[in-house]
């Protein structure tokens, strides 16, 4: 059997088109079919956990069955008119919901690289859906629970592998509804342009930097040992490769979704102009660190704030924002360099606020113009490419990685 | 605008694009894509790029345009006015040597760099420079295979394998590294092939389509990328020769230079090695190499690939075995008698099978200005192997090699054997 990386091949892309082609006519003449919609991500799911892959197919199935009970179950609990609304049912839910991710982000660490057999690609994002949908719940926010709806919320195939990641009532909103035609033409005219900038950003981009220079100045920078000019061209290339590896596929999530009549949200915009590391993060990966800020940092802060952890607000914050980024760096893997790379970005967020303070105060001293400005954005990109350089984990093979 | 319109502005231009593609794709013609200017080979029998190792249409076209295939690895970028390249340009010498090999290149490599340019090899002559330092315990490193593995190589290699012992080798040699499983298929129809199995008819037809499609992307880009800066080394190089070649005058000439660039150490190593690479790390060598051992090593299997393919395509080989610096091994405690047992092994491979043109230089890295830096050849090693060199490449041979292999050299049985034990090994 056929078996593809979203996304992967010219192949993908054609039958893409082909199995979009039926649903886009209807949506033009105002119809949505959940019932076409549900055979083709089917079929597209089928060709991403099946064949070879299909052990990952049957942990999807089994993830999904646990989460969609494991949902139903607390919202049942929680909009109940007379719901207590007990902390601890709560806590526990949410931690029910991430014990799948957590075995399988820790199993590598402790069985020396082995992969667990209930992963399966996307299990992350999924994850941040269901935690997300938890929280909402318990917030009250969420009225109406669809375990129907939720399952197509989840496995949205467009978005399955690695986001953006939706929020469930946004989703639902666009899934049960149909645009106009004015309104679904600007989506077709955006879904096409934001695809074909994605074939250049992940086909052109992402090749050149990612196959064609990156083995070679890593190849350099191995030869060099130690600290070396090339390791300075890895952290570069490395960091452009990134980049456009993942808001190539992101532009295809998102034209992809806009051709289904939904409007997933962006992940990226120019985060490389950027003009500190607050404003990066509002850039870079924007559902994830958005995720992030909603359902860690603000609940990390009201947290604290209402448990009088800390006389001072500014230190509610710094330690907000060193715990979120370093539960980000958990998230990535458990390895030394995700984690030093959760920190970095934790105490680089707290240096920049404390800066941003302190230029507030001093404001008739501190020049402002457009120097400053560039000299800004060609700060926090070298900070940026520099945490990259930790997170691409090619410190932990130069150092520690014996070369047979 | 009418909705029709706006459709066609949305995907017209789609349509234009995927009905030109595959117009360029499909079409018989190459557009003139496939060829290469003579500019291109001159810089790219320099160039050492990966990229010109790794694909295809630039080597078939120098080497059929007369350029000598030259295989090594870390030597070829010493462009000092006696290497290869240069004396062959300046003297205008009949043939031109085609650099293949970089720093990690090593016997594996170079067995599917010729798989590329098997015909070019057939009834030619060709020169391989063999590093005493890859016959390591662990041989190749996965990463510098990796690094210079090429696709293209081994479909090419897939579609004339014949399942002789060479092959099957070959296949659980590639299959040990992470590059022979980078495509699952390939994988799959390598892993029949190391077991003396065919590969599947599916297979088959999947290696001929892979073949095709990254010989098109061969023709189509193989030209672009290839660094021109080595030429002008080479430029500036000769123009430190004097206009007539005499060899008593030119090995005086590379005293001097050698004398005038390694002043900066007690070694006789050129001043910009041991700026960049050595003088850090100088303190900690000494003694450092007591315990390096060249005699075992699953190398000299994988050298036996290579010369299993030279004696497939009657290619005439002068092998090269470059010494060590006599000063340099002397600090860091490298066992001569060792290199001497390396020698001996390598010399009974080449020498039982018929390969006989070896310009054994393993002895000489006593003399000064041999060497250009700690293992790599320079200055008057160079001439030196110039003085073999060039008569064998400028003149037409007068008899065909007549090669004799032997299979017991893919055993681990050889690749362990202690030089001492040659006789036991003759024996059987």
């Amino acid at each position: 059997m056929m078996s593809f990386d979203p996304y992967g091949n010219p192949t993908y892309f054609i039958l893409l088109f082909i199995a979009l082609l039926p649903l886009m006519i209807g949506l033009l003449y105002g119809h949505r079919s959940h019932i076409y919609e549900s055979i083709i991500s089917f079929v597209f799911l089928l060709l991403t956990f099946g064949g070879p892959k299909w052990k990952t197919g049957i942990a999807l199935i089994i993830y999904l069955v646990y989460q969609i009970c494991l949902v139903w179950l607390y919202s049942k609990y929680r909009q109940r008119a007379d719901s207590a609304n007990k902390g601890w049912v709560f806590v526990v839910s949410v931690i029910l919901a991430i014990i799948p991710l957590a075995v399988v982000k820790i199993t590598p660490a402790v069985a020396h690289g082995a992969s667990s057999i209930i992963g399966f690609l996307g299990i992350s994002y999924l994850t941040f859906k269901v935690v997300q949908t938890i929280m909402e719940t318990r917030d009250g926010v969420i009225k109406e629970f669809h375990p129907i709806l939720f399952g197509q919320f989840l496995l949205f195939f467009p978005t399955i592998s690695s986001g953006p990641i939706d929020r469930y009532r946004r989703f639902v909103k666009d899934y049960d509804s149909v645009p106009t035609r004015a309104k679904y033409l600007d989506l077709m005219e955006k879904g096409v342009r934001y695809i074909f900038l994605g074939f250049l950003y992940k086909f052109l981009l992402a090749y050149i930097f990612g196959t064609v220079m990156l083995p070679t100045v890593e190849h350099a920078a191995l030869q060099a040992h130690g600290i070396s000019w090339a390791l300075l061209g890895v952290m570069y290339t490395y960091s452009m490769d990134l980049f456009f590896d993942f808001a190539g596929y992101s532009l295809f999530a998102v034209g992809v979704s806009y051709l289904m009549g939904v409007e997933t949200p962006m992940n990226f915009n120019q985060p490389f102009k950027s003009k500190n590391i607050k404003d990066f993060w509002n850039r870079w990966h924007m559902t994830l660190s958005f995720w992030f800020r909603d359902f860690i940092y603000m609940r990390l802060v009201f947290f604290m704030m209402k448990h009088k952890w800390f006389k001072s607000r500014i230190t509610t914050a710094n330690v907000a924002y060193v715990i979120n980024m370093l539960i980000m760096g958990f998230w990535h893997g458990e390895t030394w360099y995700y984690i030093v790379y959760g920190l970095f970005h934790g105490f680089a967020m707290v240096i920049n606020d404390s800066w941003l303070r302190y230029k507030k105060k001093h404001q008739a001293q501190i020049p402002h113009n457009k120097f400053t400005e560039y000299f800004a954005i060609f700060l926090t990109f070298n900070v940026v490419c520099f945490s990259f350089l930790i997170f691409s984990g090619f410190l932990n093979t130069l150092w520690f990685v014996p070369r047979h | 605008m009418s909705v029709p319109k706006r459709l066609f502005k949305i995907f017209g231009p789609i349509i234009l694009v995927a009905i030109l593609l595959l117009a360029v794709l499909l079409s018989p013609f190459s557009f003139g894509l496939n060829h290469v200017s003579k500019t291109t080979e001159k810089k790219a029998a320099v160039s050492l790029s990966p990229n010109v190792l790794k694909g295809r249409l630039v080597k078939r076209q120098a080497l059929d345009d007369g350029y000598v295939p030259f295989f090594g690895s870390s030597e070829w970028s010493r462009f000092d006015p006696m290497h290869p390249s240069v004396l062959a340009d300046k003297y205008q010498r009949n043939y031109r040597p085609f650099l293949l090999g970089a720093r990690g290149t090593q016997s594996l490599t170079q067995y599917f760099v010729m798989q590329s340019v098997k015909k070019q090899l057939t009834n030619k002559k060709a020169v391989f420079v063999i590093s005493p330092q890859w016959f390591v315990p662990h041989g190749t490193r996965k990463d510098a295979f990796a690094y210079y593995y090429s696709p293209l190589q081994t479909t090419d290699w897939l579609q004339t394998e014949q399942n002789t012992e060479m092959d099957r080798y070959a296949a659980k040699r590639l299959l040990e590294m992470p590059s022979g499983s980078s495509d699952k298929v390939l994988a799959n129809a390598l892993t029949r092939v190391a077991a003396g199995l065919k590969p599947t008819s599916s297979q088959r037809a999947y290696i001929n389509y892979k073949a095709r499609m990254l010989g098109s992307e061969d023709e189509f880009f193989s030209k672009f990328g290839i660094s021109g800066k080595n030429l002008g080394k080479v430029d500036h190089a000769e123009s430190q020769l004097p206009a007539n070649y005499n060899y008593a005058n030119l090995d005086k000439l590379a005293g001097n230079i050698g004398k005038q660039q390694t002043t900066s150490n007690s070694l006789e190593i050129s001043n910009t090695f041991w700026k960049t690479q050595l003088r850090r790390n100088y303190k900690h060598l000494k003694n450092s190499q007591t315990k390096l051992d060249y005699t075992k090593s699953p190398e000299f299997s994988d050298f036996q690939l290579v010369l299993n393919q030279f004696a497939k395509n009657h290619t005439d080989v002068m092998f090269v075995i470059p010494p060590i610096n006599q000063k340099w091994a002397n600090y860091t405690g490298l066992s001569m008698p060792m290199i001497a047992q390396f020698d001996k092994k390598i010399r009974y491979q080449l020498a039982s099978q018929g390969f006989n043109n070896v310009i054994d230089l393993s002895e000489d890295g006593d003399q000064d200005y041999f060497m250009t830096d700690t293992i790599h050849l320079g200055w008057r090693g160079w001439l030196a192997v110039d003085q073999q060199l060039n008569p064998f490449l400028s003149k037409k041979s007068m008899t065909k090699p007549q090669y004799h292999l032997n299979d017991e050299f893919y055993t681990k049985r050889w690749q362990q054997l202690n030089p001492k034990n040659l006789k036991a090994f003759e024996q059987q």
